[in-house]
Order: C-alpha cells, then sequence, then structure tokens
C-alpha cells in the first residue's frame, strides 16, 4: 500500500526561448492520509512548482506523482481541469475571491460544480462567518476573506487541500487563526492538508515537514513534537 | 532628453504589448472617421465630378428662345456682348420616327452643337453629312447602323424644317444638356420623348434657329454661391437684352418683307411686259410659217397628180411588154419541140433502114442453115437403119449360146450327184476299213489308196466342168448386156432423127414468115421518109419567124425600162417634198403648242405672283411682336435635378456618423481608463521618480493619440475613396454614366483628425486626469477592486431565486460597470440598427415595384395605339382583342403639368373609358377602398400628395401642351409608386374644355395559362398597335435597376460588422484583462473549458441581445429617416421592413458576437493559471 500522496523523481523543466530553467530536479516524497503537511522553503526553491503540479495547474517533466493512488502525471487538460474539480481544494496567498459575489456566493461557486459538496452555509458557519455570509469581499477583512478562501475549499469536499502561503497576505494574529483554522480541520474532518510556506516556523505545527532546497527535496520527516498553533512564534 | 527615450520606449512597448487594445482604438477610429468622411466627401465629389464633365463640355449659362426665333446676326450681336465666351444658335423639333420595324418612335432632334453643350461621343463616329445622326446613348432600341425615318404623321412644319427625311445612325452620345434618364414630354406620339438625337445643323431645311444658347466668361463651380450670384447679376440685363435684341429681329423681318415685296411687285410688272412681247413675236412667226406650209401643199399635190398619170402609162406598157413575152415565149416553146420531133423522126428512120437490113442478111442465113439440116437428116437415117440389122444378127448369135450352155449345165448337175453317191459309199467302205487298218492285207490298203484317188480325180474333172459352165455363161451374160446397150442406143438415134425433122420444118415455116414482114417494113420506110422531109421544111420557116418577132420585143423592152427610170425619179423627188413638207408641219405645231403652253404659263405665273404678293401683304401685316424667355441653368431637368439628388446623400451623411464618433469617444474611454488603471502603479513610480504630470500624461496621449492619428488616416483614405464610388454606382441608374475622381478635401480632413484627437486625447486626458491627482503613495497601493454590488433583480426574489447562480454572477457582472454597459448597447444597437436599415432599405426600394406592379397596377399589359384612332377601335382590332385577352379597356393617357404655387410639374393623366376595377386597384395607403372620381373629380398618387402638398377637397390645375387649363376636385389619395398618375372621367375634358379624348392606350389582362409572351406578340402585330408593353417586364427592369442598391447594403453591412467587432472585441478584451485573476481562480477550481468561456461570455451575449433591441427600435427609425430622405423623381418607394430583414439583422449580429466569442474563447484558453498565484498588482 503506497502513500496517500507519493512523488518519485519527479523533475520538471521549463522552457524560455532557448533558455531551460531547472525547476525541480529530482523531488521524491509521499504525504500520508489525514496528515498536516507542511512544504517550506525559500523563495525559488521549487516549492511553488511542487505545488502547481499536486494542484493539477500543471504538468511535469519526468517522474510521477500520485494522489490516492492516481497518477497526475499525465493527465490531459481535460483530466487535469476534472482533477482539479474533484480532488483538489485551494487556498491562495491572495484569497483570489470574486469580488462580484457575496461570501455564501463565492463558496457556492465552488461548490455547485462537485459531485458531493457539502452544504456552503455549514462550511461557512464552521469557519465562523455564519453573519457575514452575505456580505462582498469587499465588505469583509483580510481573515475573513482567506476563511471565505478556505471554506469554498473545503465545501469541494476534496482529498487534498492545498495552501499557498495562506498567511502571506494577513497579520500575524489572524494569520494564526487562519493557520488554527486548517489544523482544527485536519485533526476535525481528517483532511489532507498541505501548506506551502517559506516560513521555517510554521513546520512546528506539521505532522510531516518537507523541506525543499534547489529543485530537490533536502529533508522529509514526521514531526515528534507537533506544536499547537497558538504557542507558535514568527 | 534621456527621460523622455526611456518614456517613448516603454509607450512602443505597450503599444507591442498590448496591440489589441491599440488597434481597437485605432480601428475604431478608421471607422468612424472612414464612414465619416466617406458619407460627408460623396456630395462633394459628386458634384465635383459633374461640375468637372459640365465645365469641359461647356454647359450653358442661359438659353434664349424667342417666339420669332433667332438668325445669324442676333448670335453674333450676342457674341458681341463682353462677358459672353460663347454664344450658338441651335434647332430642335420633336420629331415622330419609324424605325425598320415600322415602329414609332418619338425623339427630340438637337442640332449639333459646336462649342456649347458639348456631346460625349460614346460609339461610332460623329455625322458626316445631311443623313446621319448620333443618338442618345441610354435609349438602347436602336443601335449604329440602324436607320430611321420622319414619320408621316408628323406636322408638316415639323416635317417640312427637315431637308431630309431618312438618317442613318452612326455613334452614339451623351450629352451635358440631359444629366439624368429624363427626356422630357411632348406634344407627339405617346407623350413621352424616348431620346434625343444630334444630327448636323444643315439637316435642318431652316432659315432662323429656334434657341440660343450663351456661355459666359466664367468657371464657377455648379450650384456654388458664387455662380448663383453672378448669373443674379446678369439677369435683368439678359432680359432687356433678348427683348431688344428679339425686336430688332421683328423690325428686320418686316422691313426685309416689305422691300421683298416691292422688289417683287417691279419684277412682277418687268417680267409682264417682257413676257407678252415675247409671246408677240412668237405669234407672228407661227402665221408665217402656216402660210408657207400651204403653198407647200399646193405644189406637192401637183407633183403627185402627175406622177399618178405617168403611172399608168408605165404600168400599160408593162401589160404590153409582158405579153408579147408570153408569145414569143410560147412560139420557143413550139419551135423547140418541132424540132425534137423531127430529129426523132430522122433517128427512126435510120433505125428502120438498119434493122431491114438485118432482117435481109438473117433470112438469108436462115436458108442456108434449112438446107444443110435436111442433107444432115437423111444421112443419120441411113445410118440407124444398118445398125438395126446389126443388133438382130448379135441377138441370134447369142440366144444360141445360151441355149448350149444350159444343156452343158444340166448334165454336170448329173454327173455331180452320181460323185456324190460314190463319195458317200467310199467313206463308209473307208470308215470300215479304217476301223482295221492293220489287220488289212497290204492290198486291200492299196485298193483302198487307189480307189480313193480316182474319187479324188473325179472330184477335180467335175469342178472343172463346172467351172467352164460358169465362165460361159458369164460371157453370155455380158454379151447380152452389151447389146442392150447398142439397141438402147438405136432407140434413142431414132427419136432424135425424128425430133431433127420436126424443128426443120418448124424453121422452113418461121423463114416464110420473116420473109413476109420484111417485105412489109420496107414498103413503110419508104413513105415515112417522105413525111420527114415535109416537116423539116415546116420548122425551118417558123424558126425564121420567131427570130423577128424576138427582135422587135427587145426593142419595146428598152424603151420601157427607161421610162420606168424616169418615173422613179419623179416619185423620189415627189417624196422628198412630202417628207419636208410634214417636217415643216410638226415644227410648226409644235411650235403652235409652245406657243400656247408658254401662254399658260405666263398666264399662270403672273396670277402666283399676284397671290403671292398678296399672301405677303397679308403674312408683313400678320407678324407679331415678338415673346422672349430667358432661360436659366436651373430649367435643365437634369441639372436641377442632380442638386436635389445629391443632397441626399448629405442628408444621411448628417445622421449616420454621430453614431460613430459616439462608439468611438465611449471605446478610446474605456479603453484608456481601463489602461491608466493598469498602469496606476507605474503612474506612481514615475510619479515618485520625478517626472511631471505633463511627460506622464504625454505617454498616454501618446498611445491614445496615435492610434487615433493612424486610424484617421486609414479611415479618411479608405472612406473618401470607397464611399463615393459605391453611392455613385447606384446613382447610375438615373444618372448617365460618369467618373467620379477622388477627391482631397484638406478642411475635412483636419475636421476628421480633429474630431479623432478629441475622442482619444481628449478621453485619455480625463482618464488620466483622475489618477494623476492622487498621491504618488496611494497609486502604489493597489487600488481596491470595485466593489460587488447588488443589482436591481435581486429585489424581486421570485425572479432572482429562479435565476442559475451563474447567470446572477453575470447579470451582476454586466450592471457593475456602466460605461461599458452603455458602449456595448450603443456599440452593438447601432450595429444592429444599421443592418435594420441596410435591409430595409432593400425591401423598401426593391419591392416597390412588386408592390406596383403585383397589388396595384393589376393588368398583365398595356397597348400604345397609333394616333387618331378617335373613340372606337377597328374591328379587327376588337376581334384580335377578345381572341387574345381576356378582357381589356381603352384609355386615353397622357401628360398634362401639374401647376401649383411653387413649381410646375409633368404628370400622368390616365381617363379610362370604363370600370377600371381590374386592372389597376385604388386603394389609400391605409388600404381603403377608393370610389373612382366622378366628372371634374380626381384621384392622385400618394407621391403627389406627399411631394407637391396636395390633399384631398383641394382644387387642383391641370394644363396640357397647348396651354390650356382644367380643374378638379381631389376626392381620393390612392396608393402607388411608379409615376404620377392622376386618374379622372374622359367628360372631365369635354365639360371644362369640350374636345374629346381619344382612344391611346389600351389596358388588359390576359385569360389565365396563356403564354402571355405570345398573345402580347400577336397583339403588337396589328397596324393600330404601336407597342405592347408586359407590367411584368416594367417590373423586372426596375427590380434590376434598383440592384444596384446592393452595394450601399453591402457597404452598411460592412461598417455594421466592422462596428460591432471592434466594439465587442475591445470590451471582451477589457474585461478579460481586468478580471484575469478571476478568471485563473475561476479555472483552477476546476470549471471546464466550456464553462469558463460561458462564465465570462455570457456576459457579451446578454449585452448583444440588449443591444440589439434597441438596435431594432433604433432601426426601425433610421431606417424612416433614410427613406424620408430618398427622394426619386415619380417613384415613391413602399417604406417597409420585411420580417425576414429583423430576422437578418439580428442573425448578423449574433454571428458577428458568436465569431468575437470565438476569437477570446482562444484567449481565455491561454491565461495561465499561475495567475492566479499572483498578487494584485
Amino acid at each position: 500500500m503506497s502513500a496517500y500522496v507519493e512523488f518519485q523523481h519527479v523533475r520538471k523543466i521549463y522552457h524560455t526561448g532557448e533558455v531551460e530553467i531547472v525547476a525541480l530536479q529530482d523531488v521524491n516524497f509521499e504525504i500520508e492520509k489525514g496528515e498536516f503537511c507542511v512544504i517550506v522553503g525559500a523563495s525559488g526553491a521549487g516549492k511553488t512548482t511542487i505545488l502547481n503540479i499536486l494542484g493539477g495547474m500543471d504538468t511535469l517533466t519526468s517522474g510521477s506523482a500520485k494522489l490516492d493512488g492516481t497518477e497526475i502525471s499525465f493527465l490531459n487538460k481535460k483530466q487535469l481541469t476534472a482533477y482539479r474539480r474533484y480532488d483538489v481544494g485551494f487556498v491562495f496567498q491572495f484569497y483570489n475571491l470574486v469580488q462580484n459575489l457575496t461570501a455564501l456566493e463565492n463558496v457556492e461557486l465552488a461548490a455547485q460544480i462537485c459531485r458531493n459538496p457539502l452544504n456552503a452555509a455549514e462550511v461557512l458557519e464552521q469557519v465562523g462567518l455564519k453573519d457575514r455570509m452575505k456580505n462582498f469581499p469587499a465588505q469583509l477583512s483580510g481573515g475573513e476573506q482567506q476563511r471565505v478562501a478556505i471554506a469554498r475549499a473545503l465545501a469541494k469536499n476534496p482529498k487534498l487541500l492545498l495552501c499557498d502561503e495562506p498567511t502571506g497576505a494577513l497579520d500575524y494574529n489572524t494569520g494564526k487563526a487562519v493557520l488554527k483554522l486548517l489544523q482544527d480541520t485536519c485533526r476535525n474532518t481528517g483532511m489532507t492538508v498541505v501548506v506551502i510556506t517559506h516560513n521555517q516556523a510554521l513546520a512546528a505545527m506539521a505532522d510531516r515537514i518537507i523541506t525543499v532546497r534547489n529543485g530537490m527535496v533536502e529533508d522529509m520527516r514526521l514531526n515528534e513534537h507537533i506544536v499547537d498553533v497558538a504557542d507558535i512564534e514568527w | 532628453m534621456i527621460k523622455m527615450k526611456m518614456l517613448q520606449k516603454t509607450t512602443f512597448r505597450e503599444i507591442r504589448g498590448t496591440f489589441g487594445r491599440f488597434f481597437a482604438i485605432l480601428a475604431i477610429i478608421a471607422l468612424g472617421v472612414g464612414f465619416f468622411t466617406g458619407v460627408r466627401i460623396t456630395t462633394p465629389a459628386m458634384v465635383h465630378a459633374v461640375n468637372t464633365f459640365l465645365q469641359g463640355k461647356q454647359f450653358y449659362d442661359y438659353r434664349l428662345v424667342s417666339t420669332l426665333g433667332w438668325e445669324e446676326e442676333d448670335v453674333e450681336a450676342f457674341q458681341q456682348q463682353e462677358d459672353v465666351r460663347y454664344a450658338e444658335g441651335a434647332n430642335t423639333a420633336d420629331v415622330l420616327f419609324l424605325d425598320e420595324e415600322e415602329n414609332e418612335i418619338v425623339l427630340k432632334v438637337h442640332s449639333l452643337p459646336e462649342n456649347i453643350n458639348q456631346i460625349q461621343l460614346e460609339e461610332g463616329r460623329m455625322p458626316e453629312n445631311a443623313q446621319e445622326c448620333l443618338i442618345d446613348a441610354a435609349y438602347t432600341e436602336l443601335s449604329i447602323g440602324d436607320k430611321i425615318s420622319i414619320s408621316e404623321m408628323n406636322e408638316e412644319d415639323t416635317t417640312e424644317s427637315f431637308k431630309e427625311k431618312n438618317f442613318t445612325i452612326v455613334g452614339t452620345a451623351y450629352t451635358s444638356y440631359y444629366l439624368n434618364y429624363e427626356r422630357g414630354t411632348t406634344s407627339i406620339g405617346t407623350g413621352n420623348i424616348d431620346g434625343y438625337l444630334y444630327v448636323l445643323e444643315e439637316s435642318f431645311d431652316l432659315e432662323y434657329y429656334s434657341e440660343i444658347f450663351i456661355r459666359f466668361n466664367q468657371d464657377e463651380e455648379i450650384y456654388s454661391e458664387a455662380y448663383k450670384e453672378y448669373m443674379n447679376q446678369k439677369l435683368n440685363f439678359w432680359e432687356n437684352l433678348t427683348q431688344e435684341q428679339a425686336e430688332k429681329r421683328y423690325t428686320r423681318l418686316v422691313n426685309d418683307a416689305e422691300t421683298e415685296l416691292q422688289d417683287g411687285k417691279e419684277e412682277l410688272s418687268d417680267k409682264r411686259k417682257d413676257g407678252e412681247k415675247e409671246l408677240a413675236d412668237a405669234k407672228q412667226e407661227l402665221d408665217d410659217a402656216e402660210k408657207e406650209l400651204a403653198d407647200g401643199q399646193t405644189e406637192l399635190d401637183d407633183a403627185q397628180k402627175q406622177l399618178t398619170d405617168a403611172k399608168t402609162e408605165l404600168d400599160d406598157g408593162e401589160k404590153e411588154l409582158s405579153d408579147a413575152k408570153q408569145e414569143l415565149d410560147d412560139a420557143e416553146q413550139e419551135l423547140n419541140d418541132a424540132k425534137t420531133e423531127l430529129d426523132n423522126g430522122n433517128i427512126e428512120l435510120e433505125n428502120a433502114r438498119q434493122q431491114l437490113e438485118d432482117s435481109e442478111q438473117q433470112l438469108t442465113e436462115a436458108k442456108a442453115q434449112l438446107d444443110s439440116g435436111w442433107e444432115e437428116w437423111n444421112t443419120s437415117q441411113q445410118q440407124l437403119q444398118a445398125g438395126q440389122q446389126q443388133l438382130q444378127v448379135g441377138q441370134n448369135q447369142l440366144d444360141t449360146a445360151k441355149q448350149q450352155l444350159t444343156q452343158t449345165k444340166t448334165e454336170l448337175n448329173a454327173q455331180e450327184i452320181l460323185l456324190n453317191q460314190k463319195q458317200a459309199e467310199f467313206a463308209q467302205q473307208s470308215e470300215q476299213l479304217l476301223a482295221m487298218w492293220e489287220y488289212l492285207p497290204e492290198e486291200q490298203k492299196q485298193a483302198y489308196q487307189a480307189g480313193k484317188a480316182e474319187l479324188e480325180s473325179a472330184q477335180t474333172q467335175l469342178e472343172t466342168a463346172k467351172a467352164q459352165v460358169s465362165d460361159g455363161m458369164q460371157e453370155i451374160q455380158a454379151q447380152q448386156a452389151e447389146l442392150d446397150q447398142k439397141k438402147q442406143e438405136l432407140e434413142a438415134g431414132l427419136t432424135a432423127l425424128a425430133e431433127g425433122k420436126a424443128k426443120l420444118e418448124a424453121g422452113q415455116a418461121e423463114y416464110e414468115a420473116g420473109l413476109q414482114q420484111y417485105e412489109e417494113g420496107k414498103e413503110a420506110y419508104e413513105s415515112a421518109l417522105i413525111e420527114y422531109n415535109a416537116g423539116k421544111k415546116a420548122y425551118q420557116d417558123g424558126l425564121q419567124e420567131f427570130e423577128d418577132g424576138k427582135k422587135s420585143y427587145e426593142e419595146g423592152l428598152q424603151e420601157y425600162q427607161e421610162g420606168k427610170q424616169e418615173y422613179e425619179d419623179g416619185l423620189k423627188d415627189y417624196q422628198d417634198g412630202l417628207a419636208e413638207y410634214e417636217d415643216g408641219e410638226k415644227k410648226y405645231q409644235d411650235g403652235k403648242k409652245e406657243y400656247q403652253d408658254g401662254l399658260q404659263e405666263f398666264e399662270e405665273k403672273i396670277s402666283d405672283a399676284e397671290q403671292e404678293i398678296s399672301d405677303a401683304e397679308k403674312e408683313i401685316s400678320e407678324i407679331e411682336k415678338p415673346d422672349t424667355y430667358v432661360l436659366d441653368r436651373e430649367t435643365n431637368i437634369g441639372y436641377a435635378c442632380f442638386e436635389s439628388d445629391s443632397e441626399i446623400v448629405e442628408q444621411v451623411a448628417k445622421v449616420f456618423p454621430i453614431f460613430f464618433i459616439l462608439v468611438a469617444a465611449l471605446v478610446c474611454m474605456t479603453t484608456m481608463s481601463r489602461m491608466v488603471e493598469e498602469q496606476r502603479t507605474q503612474i506612481g513610480t514615475l510619479k515618485a521618480l520625478g517626472y511631471s504630470e505633463i511627460s506622464i500624461m504625454g505617454k498616454f496621449t501618446f498611445y491614445s493619440g496615435s492610434a487615433a492619428v493612424i486610424g484617421c488616416i486609414l479611415g479618411y483614405a479608405v472612406g473618401t475613396a470607397l464611399f463615393p464610388q459605391v453611392i455613385w454606382m447606384s446613382y447610375q441608374l438615373m444618372y448617365m454614366p460618369m467618373n467620379v475622381e477622388y477627391l482631397f478635401d484638406g478642411k475635412l480632413a483636419l475636421l476628421s483628425l480633429g474630431a479623432a484627437l478629441l475622442c482619444s486625447v481628449g478621453t485619455t486626458w480625463i482618464s488620466c486626469r483622475y489618477e494623476l491627482a492622487e498621491t504618488s503613495a496611494s497609486l502604489m497601493r493597489p487600488k481596491a477592486p470595485k466593489a460587488g454590488k447588488r443589482v436591481i433583480f435581486e429585489y424581486f426574489p421570485f425572479f432572482w431565486n429562479r435565476l442559475k447562480f451563474l447567470h446572477k454572477v453575470s447579470i451582476r457582472n454586466i450592471f457593475r460597470y456602466k460605461g461599458r454597459f452603455f458602449m456595448m448597447v450603443i456599440g452593438i444597437g447601432g450595429c444592429t440598427a444599421l443592418l435594420l436599415t441596410g435591409f430595409g432599405l432593400k425591401d423598401s426600394v426593391a419591392g416597390f415595384a412588386d408592390v406596383q406592379y403585383g397589388e396595384i397596377q393589376v393588368a398583365d399589359a398595356e397597348a400604345s395605339l397609333k394616333s387618331g384612332m378617335g373613340t372606337e377601335l377597328p374591328e379587327n382590332l376588337k376581334t384580335l382583342l377578345s381572341e387574345q385577352t381576356e378582357e381589356y379597356i381603352p384609355l386615353h393617357q397622357s401628360s398634362w403639368d401639374l401647376v401649383t404655387k411653387e413649381k410646375v410639374k409633368s404628370m400622368t393623366v390616365m381617363m379610362p373609358f370604363g370600370e377600371m376595377n381590374h386592372y389597376m386597384n385604388f386603394r389609400t395607403p391605409d388600404g381603403e377602398e377608393l370610389a373612382f372620381p366622378e366628372v371634374n373629380e380626381a384621384i392622385i398618387s400618394n407621391s403627389i400628395s406627399e411631394r407637391f402638398g396636395v390633399n384631398i377637397g383641394d382644387e387642383i390645375t391641370l394644363r396640357n401642351e397647348d396651354m390650356q387649363e382644367m380643374h378638379v376636385n381631389v376626392t381620393g389619395i390612392f396608393e402607388n409608386h411608379v409615376y404620377y398618375y392622376i386618374f379622372i372621367q374622359p367628360e372631365t375634358v369635354k365639360a371644362q374644355l369640350n374636345e374629346t379624348p381619344e382612344y391611346n392606350t389600351i389596358y388588359m389582362n390576359f385569360p389565365e395559362n396563356a403564354d402571355i409572351y405570345q398573345n402580347s406578340a400577336e397583339i403588337a402585330k396589328n397596324e393600330k398597335i404601336t407597342l405592347v408593353t408586359l407590367f411584368q417586364d416594367s417590373a423586372k427592369r426596375l427590380d434590376k435597376m434598383m440592384e444596384s442598391l446592393n452595394y450601399i447594403v453591402l457597404l452598411v453591412i460592412v461598417c455594421a460588422a466592422g462596428l460591432a467587432f471592434i466594439v465587442l472585441y475591445n470590451l471582451t478584451n477589457i474585461n478579460i484583462t481586468e478580471r484575469i485573476r478571476e478568471i485563473a481562480t475561476i479555472k483552477v477550481l476546476g470549471f471546464f473549458r466550456k464553462e469558463t468561456s460561458a462564465y465570462v461570455l455570457r456576459e457579451n451575449v446578454t449585452l448583444t441581445a440588449i443591444g440589439i433591441i434597441a438596435g431594432l427600435i433604433l432601426g426601425i427609425f433610421l431606417h424612416r429617416f433614410v427613406m424620408s430622405q430618398i427622394i426619386v423623381d415619380m417613384v415613391s418607394f413602399k417604406v417597409r421592413i420585411l420580417p425576414m430583414s429583423f430576422l437578418y439583422s439580428i442573425a448578423l449580429t449574433f454571428l458577428f458576437n458568436f465569431m468575437v466569442n470565438l476569437f477570446m474563447e482562444v484567449k481565455l484558453e491561454k491565461i495561465n493559471m499561475a495567475e492566479s498565484l499572483k498578487s494584485v498588482d
């Protein structure tokens, strides 16, 4: 029985004109179901590329990437879209809410295209925005917007929740709250959560820590001392 | 300077990077400018083209007409005026021609001009003699090489004004004098002029000009104010001048006539004197001749008498001579006969003598022969007797010998039998002996042998004897035969002897007879000889006598011939004299005749001359003082029509461009404000770096300004080149072919450039101003996205809750940006409105012919009758019509002028003789049935009502060619699209003018299923029918003419498409760039391709739908407006838009939308999802 998420010898090369840029040289890691995983690395280390591949937004050059036993490395465009649609939930650094839709509608936007969506209102309630459902994004604070974003991702009932620097645009406390929400979600619903960040400090709260450098996995380890979000300082 | 360079660099990069946006501004400016300048330049370009043409052909300024006509002297007088460039006399006449098939054609004949109103030869060559002509190039029924002749039906004046009656067409031409298709009306034929004809001046047989054309020394543009002003100054002076000149001509005419009359009178009296003298001389001469002739006659009679006497004498002489001749001939004949007889007698005598001598000789010879015969006979007798005795002795000897032999023979036979017995015995013994031969003794054997030999010798002896007997026998027989022969010979000799004796006796008798005959002959001969000698003597006497007679005859003949010669000479003399006399008499008769003719002629001439003089006197007294008219260019139909026709485009030009300018401004505004928004950070940065606001603004200004300038140049070039050509093409159906040259209008170019810059730079400046007002710091902060907002629909839960979630999103988005919404609605609406107008234009223009001939003028055909028909059709035509048509109705159709306060316009007045219901439907434009008017009432076409402001209840004045006026009350206005029709009762004319209109037209309906071409051809064969027109053909022809409108419709469609594309593209483009993160996010969320594009483009479709609805409403009004501006003479269009056109307009707009969407989908596809990860910038 292989792992829930599995990268084997993943290599990614970008071609820009005549220049070849090796984004990932040889990436190998695995993540177990229900784990809270943090992928950490400096800018340009290749963590965004890993996110793109894992999120079905980009293809890889060689190697193998699997989610729940499904090989995603060589899916075509349409299959990739379906993969994103049904299997992955995304949380962006800048929330990426549709400005023209209310909080609830933003969640519904994602929910309505899924097979087994969760109730949008309930999910919003879960993330603590019961009272702000009818508000437009412009009327919400950053943290609240990120919660809506998380709710939008969760409502899809995905196999994997991918978060790209979820706290990058938030202040310290709000960031913490968001992280707490993610951790709780993982704990309470058994959702596999992958957080991508450059912030080493966040690694402390993860079940599994994957460190990326120069397009290679420098280190992958299980965290033996899981720290609660509230106790993390950065 | 360096900073400017860097700024320029970013600007160029910006243009390259956002070329779609740059191009959108460029294109909308180009489209707007193109349409605006194109439509604007069309009228000036057309006027310019016509101006060039007219100036080139020296189009006239004044046409001077006098009721007395003009002379060369008048032309020269006008030419003397300082401001006159050309003055030229011309002749013209409306003439009914017949072509080679005897069809009537009404042509306006002009004399070929020299300088003014020059013609433009299209094909063929110029006429070179009085029998050649040029035909109207627009009149296609006749072509080069055809021959036409002036019809007998013309009035005498017309026929007489031409030297030639037959013309050959040698070329086709257009002329500045007839710019458009109208050729005017006339009082002859059908009333409609079919075309013009140009002939040489010398083809006319006139001493005067019917009009003089004046061209001033000016080249002002046609229709221009300057020209109008110039002409205004001339008018009074020229009116006076013309009148003066005409009066001069009048005085000249009267004086000349009087002088001429006086001269004529004098000449007459001189002539009369001369004539009388001449006649008297002739009379004298004739009398002398008569006397001479009488003398001659007497002389001749005498001569004749003498000759007759001589003739009688001669005849007697001749008779006598011929009798003598006869006698002589008879005598000669007789003599000859006698001579012959004598000669014959002589020969006979000689023969007789010869014969006698021969007979004597023969007789002598016969005597001798007889004597020898007797001697011979006696010898023969003795010989025979001796022979007879000898023979008897021989016979006896023979008989004895024979007896002996027979005896011997018998003996022999007995011996033989004995021998035979002995032989048989011996044979028996020998057999026995032979059997016992060996046993026999030798003697016996010898015995036998001796016996045997004895026997054998006996045998031999016997046989020898036998043979001797037989020989003897034979000898006897031979001697017997010899003896028999001799006996026979002897008998023959005896017979011959007897015969010889008989012969001899006969010869003796013959001889004696001959002797007797000889004696008789000798006697006869001698008597004949005597007779002969007597005849000979008589003959010689007769011969002598004959020769004497002959001599005297010859003398008589000589005498006669001399007399005859004399007579013939006399006769010849007489005949010569007679001939001479007859010639003299002939001459005399001729002279007499001549004299009488001369006398008569003299009397006639004198009386004619007297008549002429009195006519001339009368004529002079009747010459009226002249009326003159100074007619300017405005009275030329082509010139006047073109001015109003060309203004149509100008009218349209005022409306259309507003759209394009508006849309262009909106497009620039949205585009630039979006651009400025996008570049907020950059503006802030530049500002922070210390760039001035002006230089920052310069970047955007350059961006939009350069797009505007390029677009403006492009649009101006294409628009001004294309529009006049396309629109002129559609004008070609009414005007003569002419080329429209490219016309550059600097003012228009500047104006359009100004408008373009105002649209682009102006809007840019407004957009920039907002942003630049902010501080650098706030500029560098991302601008808060425009907040989401509830739209009004959300307050209607019933509606809102039923919407699909994504539709709600679209609706919110649509109403989020008001500017874009309006830009879209105006752009798309404009597109749809343009399309609808274009299609509607086609429906209205193309369809009017079908409506006219399918619903209003429902008769199948119209036949024109020859003039002079009266009000009764000939029987054969009636029969023909009842055979070939289902029904028919005779009408009178003629041109009358409708006289209103403002203008005079030619109308077609129809007077049916009967019920018109089956041939024409009279309905108001609203579809109500109209009753046919009563006497003194009229119903009129709606176009007359609309164009000349005539309404029900008005009294209108109609004027015919003879200036007679009729007044009728308008009781109805009916829908009619072709021609200005006025229907009245024929009785109205009778009541008001006391004239009965004659039949000149027949309307007819053919039976169903009939071959109408066949039937109409049959009818056209009738000699009273000049032409049969099928209305179906007219409809087709009109439709075909209107096909040129397709170009305009196409032009409109292309512009509309351009508008739609640019607006849709630009908006969608802005929308996408603005929402790129949102779209990327949606893609990350797992929206499929179609869902993504639907999410974005649904808004486009919705906006397009709204735009279409607005466009359809707008289009209906636009169409009405355009139609109201298009006025074509005699035609009123059916203002309508067919349902199909609505469908086409909607479908085409959606099609454009669909095409832009397809394009945009590709663009959406290219959006990278990584965009979603970027921060807001």
